[in-house]
């Protein structure tokens, strides 16, 4: 019983083309497109190369230029300047690197600063201590803080932070120190609850009932900062921190940038570092609770050198993200390019750099090109702490699996 | 009789210190997450509020009207001053006024004062004394508001029909013109629409509004230059929540005035949307298919290990590179060379030799390539090898495999690729500075002109409206509201989006739940 | 102390079918994953219109040979093959042969039951879609006569646009089977088809096999010694990825000649 007819050869012959065609355009197409985008290092490495032997145009450029402090006219010591486009008569051009690169680094360290122990923290406390429902709410949130938008971000730490702190500096000293030991005292006054408090507070969903007590911290340290300012700076902060430290509060500073900046890599920290935490075996956790030590402790002595490599390389790539991050500096930082280690003073990126000067730069001239250098190391920098993340991350997967089929 | 019980909790030993540290992280995070959304909400949506105008008497006798915006400690002495936004540019130069709280000796809340909005010189805050018609008639009193409301109306519907005209009539008429195709005919019904329009302008009515500022200035302010008046005072609710819904409508729907201080954001959300559709049309093919090489068709090998390693990376590079290279390469490069080739008689001024529409969309979509292709690929390797065999077995070449079972079952997960991509994309502004975003583009880059769609035209973008306004526009403060409703709905748009995003994985992740059982 | 020797190498030689009978000629093959060699030097005739079974331990190599039948092989790069197999005389590995014909020619069943996630209809239609153009008529006619063929259709008759997931473990393999029926191969492989199933639906599918054999050549891999005992006619025992013995099913169970396989069926190997 055929009850299919064999198809026409014609058919067959089609059909087989036409497979032999898409597997070649895709082929084709795959790797030129990938291609395509590993494209971009080379692009950058091939236009900053013509930088170091250029002829006799302009400005010499070599690595001691751009690097080392130079005498330049109308001042005295060497020193380091990005000055790419003087005034008429002002001389020629300045091209140091290093105030960029230190504005960067000051930046990108700042925002680790906020970032590394909030994202920890969270991280810590979701993957040990959270409730399981508390927990699947919470990750999509933070995903949702991840996605907010650079120039959001820094239009407010640059248009409402900023003039906010500059009232308000006693109050954000205040609150620094005010939230940590208010949540502390709100562990002391927990552990001494009986059961019948404790119960419509549990630890898995303190991230939730700690909000109003938050908020009481707030009100507490707006009634208290006046008083601490008047006791113990003489009634000015600023006054104070100019006189006795030497420190000259710039209204957008490192402190700003590290504090949006924070806010925007702290989600990407927080899932990395959360997802290398919470795969660590559940055996391992529940066998040293069976020797008796309490979660915390079971994180720090098990949990977290098991998951450390894991731990680092979300740091890594948070670091990845905030040297490359350019709107919230370009916004909250003042783009003045001073090399200062003073947190209280502006600072210039090298990726608000490249924003607000490539468009007006002319195209194969030292300042393009220069800018283009800046774009080749942000580039290779975040590339190279990408790709060890993933190297380590990785293996990490590979010795979870392992202690997973010994346990 | 059996009770249950639960574990005893007093056993519980303290956890120390740093547990309680952690756990305020998470709340520390949660509540900066929700500060940001709040203020954006609160201030952006608010701005559209008709507020209750305060009319403030000194005691220098003095008086002014306007609504308070902030207050802050005096410079160098105790007491507070408060600003407030006064309007009336044309008579005092500017809009802001810094009132010491000790000098102010009443404030109250007349419901006579009106607000007007006007085309030039920001809003007007005053009294109305009276309308004076065309024929020198004046109206004045009790019915001077109705009078006025009756006209903005008359006069709306005037600007409405002059608008019609204009786009439906004479444009497609003149575009015939110039193309050099029209009839006699044509030519006659345009002059007659022309004049149809030079009548109904000079029909619009000439009454001048009499108003009087609250310390008694008065000025003679012709009515077609008022687009709006308002007695916020004098409101209910319910009419409020009208005049809100009309001022949000307006912000979505107009064009931005005084250097983007003023006015709506069309133009930024046509060119947002227009950017981001144009990117994904570019990213979706390339994106799949380059997923599709590495997962389906590639010798899975060391070497597609490391590519694969290479384009998870890629997405984190800063976004700013890739605003380099579409730079130097689109722009630059490609474009540069278009213009030689076949523009060569409008340089030296660029055409595609400058940044616009399709390099930015182009940039965007390399930017944004990693997302999709690490998507898609993972949908791809959610789908069982038996459905590939069993394709096969049938006698599928690996062409109809993929295109009848493979990509049909992972496309939930590249629609998540590209929702996500489309996140990004509308969110980055960085690269768009390089590659062809608009501080001001009056056309939008879609017209009735061939080709219609312009991809070499500039165009503007809500994120770059958001930096643009906060930092090169004149008066910040006047901005602010119009800065806060922005990010408000650049933030709304990339929320939807992600929270799209996250639904349609999860939705993808309970269904192959059922398929692999 | 000749046929001693020749057994060793060619054990498959006991049954020899003449060519006018036999569907699927092996003869000398071996297959290697990489450096790892699965099956070595194996031959044997797979007689046209009835069941042969495949039995052996796990890992013997009995699937892939199964695989190799029609080339499912092909997308694995580290795969490597020696020798011939022939379908009614021609090599499959030809290089004229195009290899989504010889999958239509040589179905396959799997172990799991894959019906594809669109309309019981659908997954009965899509081979034959494939083929080109047909009358929907014609494809109606088809997909009934495919399911009647695989004892299906009164189950489903009234919800053929109904999903193919919405059916039982049993009902959607022997959905997979009618799907394959549809686009009328000559040799149809059945890789453990019952090994997830109950043991009713088990039942059903094995008599599906027996009123097949009547239209086609079933090749059938199955670790169920009983199973091959109840519904095949010639039995090969593989081990290690050698044929060891190769017989009539009552032969091989009642009297095997090899202490190997009386070890494996009486179940005193591991």
């Amino acid at each position: 019983m055929q009850h299919t007819p064999s198809p026409p050869p014609v058919r067959r012959h089609f059909r087989q083309t036409r497979d032999r065609l898409a597997t070649a355009l895709i082929t084709a197409g795959g790797i030129g497109v990938i291609a395509a985008v590993m494209a971009i290092g080379v692009f950058l490495a091939v236009e900053v190369v013509p930088l170091f032997w250029s002829s006799s145009d302009a400005p010499r450029i070599n690595l001691e230029t751009l690097w080392l402090p130079q005498a330049y006219e109308g001042h005295e010591v060497p020193v380091h300047r990005w000055q790419p486009a003087m005034p008429e008569g002002g001389g020629e051009p300045r091209f140091g690197m290093l105030p960029l690169v230190w504005g960067t680094l000051e930046a990108a360290i700042w925002a680790l600063v906020i970032a590394v122990p909030l994202a920890l923290g969270a991280a810590a406390h979701s993957a040990l201590f959270m409730s399981r429902r508390l927990r699947a709410r919470l990750k999509p949130t933070l995903e949702l803080m991840e996605a907010m938008p650079g120039v959001v971000i820094g239009f407010v730490a640059g248009l409402v932070l900023a003039p906010w702190l500059d009232d308000h500096l006693a109050l954000g000293l205040t609150l620094l120190v005010m939230l940590p030991s208010g949540l502390l005292l709100a562990g002391g006054l927990w552990a001494r609850l009986g059961a019948r408090w404790r119960r419509p507070l549990p630890m898995g969903w303190a991230a939730l009932w700690l909000l109003p007590w938050l908020l009481v911290c707030w009100f507490l340290s707006s009634w208290l900062s006046p008083v601490l300012e008047a006791w113990w700076f003489g009634g000015d902060l600023r006054a104070w921190l100019e006189v006795s430290l030497g420190l000259d509060y710039a209204n957008r500073n490192a402190i700003i940038v590290g504090m949006a900046m924070g806010f925007a890599v702290m989600p990407s920290i927080y899932a990395l570092a959360e997802d290398a935490l919470s795969g660590v075996p559940k055996s391992l956790v529940e066998g040293a609770e069976a020797l008796g030590a309490t979660r915390w402790q079971s994180l720090w002595k098990v949990v977290l050198p098991a998951a450390g490599p894991g731990v680092l390389s979300a740091v890594m790539i948070g670091a990845g993200r905030a040297v490359g991050e350019t709107m919230i500096v370009l916004m909250a930082s003042g783009n003045t390019a001073l090399m200062t280690a003073s947190p209280l003073d502006g600072l210039r990126s090298m990726a608000a750099s490249i924003a607000i000067e490539l468009p007006e730069a002319v195209p194969g001239g030292t300042h393009y090109r220069l800018l283009l250098l800046a774009a080749l190391l942000l580039f290779v920098f975040t590339f190279c702490v990408n790709t060890l993340a993933e190297v380590v991350r990785s293996r990490l997967r590979r010795r979870y699996r392992r202690m997973e089929g010994l346990g | 009789m059996m009770t249950w019980r639960r574990p005893s909790r007093r056993a519980a030993r303290s956890e120390g210190p740093w547990a309680w540290l952690a756990a305020g992280s998470v709340a520390t995070s949660l509540a900066l997450l929700a500060l940001l959304l709040g203020l954006l909400a609160v201030r952006g949506l608010g701005h559209f509020w008709p507020a209750e105008v305060s009319l403030v008497a000194l005691d220098d006798g003095r008086q002014l009207a306007g609504w308070a915006v902030k207050e802050s400690p005096l410079p160098g002495g105790d007491g507070r001053e408060r600003l407030y936004r006064t309007g009336n540019r044309d008579l005092d130069g500017a809009i802001w006024d810094w009132v010491d709280l000790d000098e102010i000796r009443e404030v109250s809340h007349p419901s006579d004062l009106v607000v007007l909005e006007r085309r030039r010189w920001s809003e007007f805050i005053g009294r109305l004394e009276a309308v004076e018609t065309e024929s020198g008639e004046r109206i004045s009193g009790e019915s001077a508001w109705p009078a006025l409301e009756r006209r903005l109306t008359a006069l709306e519907q005037h600007r409405a029909s002059i608008e019609r005209l204009r786009h439906q009539v004479i444009r497609p008429l003149v575009l015939r013109l110039e193309a050099g195709e029209a009839s006699e005919l044509e030519r006659e019904r345009l002059s007659a629409a022309q004049e149809q329009v030079r009548e109904q302008q000079a029909a619009l009515p000439k009454d001048i509004l009499i108003l009087e500022t609250v310390d008694g200035r008065q000025l003679r302010q012709p009515l077609t230059e008022v687009t709006d008046a308002l007695q916020p005072n004098a409101m209910g609710v319910g009419e409020k929540v009208v005049a809100w819904s009309q001022g949000v409508w307006r912000f979505l729907s107009e064009g931005p005035r005084a250097a983007n201080t003023a006015g709506g954001v069309w133009p930024a959300i046509f060119g947002t949307v227009l950017m981001v559709v144009l990117m994904s049309i570019f990213v979706t093919p390339f994106g799949v298919l380059a997923a599709v090489y590495l997962n389906e068709v590639a010798h899975q090998g060391r070497l597609t290990h490391w590519v694969r390693i290479g384009v998870r990376n890629l997405a984190g590079v800063p976004s700013i590179v890739y605003g380099v290279f579409g730079l130097g390469v689109f722009v630059y490069g490609i474009g540069g060379h278009l213009d030689d080739w076949f523009f060569s008689s409008s340089l030296p001024s660029p055409t595609f030799g400058t940044g616009g529409l399709l390099w930015a969309s182009l940039t965007l979509a390399l930017l944004t390539l990693p997302v999709v292709i690490v998507a898609t690929e993972e949908g791809l390797a959610r789908i069982p090898e038996s459905q590939r065999e069993g394709a096969l077995a049938l006698g599928a070449t690996r062409f109809e495999m993929l295109t009848r079972i493979v990509l049909p079952m992972a496309m939930p997960a590249m629609l998540t690729g590209v929702i996500l991509a489309v996140a990004r994309a509308a969110g980055e502004v960085a690269p768009l500075m390089l590659v062809g975003v608009a501080k001001l583009a009056p056309q939008v880059p879609v017209d009735g002109e061939f080709p219609f769609l312009h991809l070499d035209r500039k165009f503007m973008h809500l994120g770059y409206h958001i930096f643009d306004a906060a930092f090169h526009g004149g008066d910040v403060q006047a901005a602010m509201p119009l800065i806060y409703a922005t990010a408000l709905l650049l933030v709304l748009v990339i929320l939807v989006l992600n929270l799209t995003a996250i639904f349609l994985r999860h939705h993808l992740r309970s269904r192959h739940g059922t398929l692999s059982k | 102390m000749t046929v001693m020797q020749e057994t060793r190498s060619s054990p498959g030689a006991f049954i020899d079918f003449s060519p006018d009978v036999t569907s699927l000629e092996i003869r000398g093959f071996g297959l290697r994953y990489g450096d790892k060699p699965a099956l070595a030097n194996l031959s044997l005739r797979v007689p046209r219109h009835r069941v042969t079974a495949f039995i052996g331990p796990s890992g013997c190599g009995k699937s892939t040979l199964l695989r190799a039948l029609n080339r499912l092989h092909d997308l694995n790069e580290d795969v490597t093959w020696e020798g011939t197999i022939r379908l009614e005389g021609q090599d499959i590995h030809a290089p004229e042969v195009a290899v989504a014909e010889l999958r239509r020619r040589v179905g396959m069943v799997f172990q799991a039951p894959n019906p594809f996630p669109m309309s019981i209809y659908d997954n009965v239609a899509f081979g034959l879609r494939l083929q080109g153009r047909m009358p929907k008529r014609r494809v109606d006619d088809i997909v009934e006569w495919a399911l009647r063929s695989s004892a299906l259709w009164d189950e489903v008759k009234d919800r053929l646009r109904a999903s193919a997931w919405s059916l039982s473990g049993g009902q959607q393999q022997r959905l997979v089977i009618a799907r394959t029926l549809a686009v009328g191969p000559e040799v149809l492989l059945l890789d453990e088809p019952a090994s997830a199933l109950d043991p009713i639906s088990t039942l059903k599918v094995e008599e599906l096999i027996r009123n097949l054999k009547s239209s086609l050549t079933l090749v059938l891999v199955t670790h169920n010694m009983q199973q091959a005992a109840r519904v095949s006619d010639y039995t090969a025992f593989l081990q290690d990825g050698e044929l060891v013995e190769y017989a009539p099913t009552d032969t091989l169970f009642t009297n095997p000649r090899l202490a190997r396989t009386e070890n494996y069926i009486t179940g005193r190997m591991a």
